[in-house]
């Protein structure tokens, strides 16, 4: 059993996590881009308030890595 | 070029064991604080805590000592200096510290509190850097080179203890969670500073609102005072933890090739895939470096900013 999650439930979540943190970074970079394109002269702006909510982003990802990790050592 | 120099390292380790590799253990070997029954010297416990220094607990005191050193002798050569200019490594010091005040702190904290908490999150953010950065550079692996190669010590000697473990402070779990309480204390005081202590707890949740809403609203802002240390904690450590294991985990490849088709395919292995991709990650953890200590301060700031100005 523990073979089964070591070997097939691990990758397959961090796929998904990976999947989850694509979209979400994919997300605001479209939208970073956009809202830049429209209007150049508040880049500073956009980019200070992209910043914050981007590494939440990052962080949940990274939590939900590490706890993949643990399972994984749990596991041995 | 530190990359090769690992690798030279991992292949010493492997004509060390003489058996078969293996991937994982030696990846945990390099990733982890060493062992706690071999630390580099043995201290009595105090407390029921063990003060043995292993070697993340000696990398922190190098980390802060180079600091101490560099930024100390920095400010008083400047200070030293008739001309109100600064030039050379304290230009660049400056510059990085008036980003810190500017760009991190004013904006979050606001101008009345900057000179307040500056200088913490200062703290923070060279620390975090400095224990980043040297974690990237292999001193210890180069050490074992050396011993293999050149000095040839014996297995009991400092030089075979300190080759045990990581060298980045900063992926251990138990350094960024102090930090984080640090951080967890720091929005205490900053809302207790600017509100007064009873205020403060009041702020937690907005007021005014239907009596029921509280029943779920103060257990979720009380959990997520806690979560958001967590997550610090655990942003920064995985991070570095993981830059370390993609790195690794390629050089391995080499190994792993090596005991399935022989010495001509690992050598193949390393140039083909391996070494662009070993050099491409080094270069993504140069900005990690940077980009994780900038968070943290970030974050930091944030944090302490919502404790001061609360607006529901």
């Amino acid at each position: 059993m523990t073979g089964l999650v070591q070997f097939s439930a691990i990758p397959i979540g961090l796929g998904l996590i990976v999947i989850g943190a694509a979209l979400g970074i994919g997300k605001f970079a479209a939208a970073a881009a956009e809202s830049i394109a429209r209007q150049p002269s508040a880049a500073d702006k956009i980019t200070g308030a992209i910043n914050l909510p981007l590494f939440l982003l990052e962080g949940v990802a990274i939590l939900a890595e590490v706890f993949a990790f643990l399972v994984l050592i749990m596991g041995r | 070029m530190f990359v090769q120099e690992i690798q030279e390292h991992a292949a010493a380790a492997v004509e060390g064991h003489a058996g078969k590799f293996d991937a994982g253990e030696t990846i945990i070997h390099h990733v982890a604080n060493s062992p706690l029954d071999e630390p580099l010297i043995h201290l009595p416990r105090v407390m029921g805590i063990d003060m043995s220094i292993t070697k993340h607990v000696m990398m922190l005191w190098i980390v802060a000592l180079l600091l101490f050193v560099v930024v100390t002798w920095a400010v008083r050569r400047y200070l030293k200096q008739d001309r109100l200019i600064p030039s050379g490594f304290m230009n660049g010091l400056e510059a990085v510290v008036v980003f810190i005040r500017d760009e991190i702190v004013q904006p979050n904290v606001g101008k009345k509190w900057v000179m307040t908490w500056a200088p913490l999150l200062l703290t923070f953010g060279f620390f975090i850097f400095a224990a980043n950065a040297i974690g990237l550079i292999p001193i210890f692996d180069v050490l074992g080179l050396l011993d293999h190669y050149v000095l040839h010590t014996g297995d009991d000697s400092w030089v075979k203890h300190v080759m045990h473990g990581g060298t980045t402070a900063t992926a251990n779990y138990n350094v960024t969670a102090a930090l984080a309480t640090v951080t967890f204390g720091a929005i205490i005081v900053a809302g207790s500073k600017a509100h007064g202590v009873v205020k403060h707890w009041l702020n937690l949740a907005p007021h005014g609102l239907a009596w029921p809403i509280y029943i779920l609203l103060i257990p979720i802002e009380i959990m997520g005072m806690f979560v958001r240390p967590f997550a610090l904690t655990m942003r920064l450590a995985a991070n570095m933890t993981g830059g370390h294991i993609a790195l690794l985990s390629l050089l391995s490849l080499v190994f792993l090739f090596t005991e399935v088709g022989g010495a001509a395919t690992g050598i193949g292995a390393g140039v083909v895939m391996t070494l662009p991709l070993a050099i491409g990650i080094s270069l993504l953890e140069c900005i990690v470096v940077l980009v994780q200590a900038y968070v943290f301060t970030l974050l930091t700031a944030v944090f302490v900013g919502m404790a001061i100005h609360v607006h529901h």
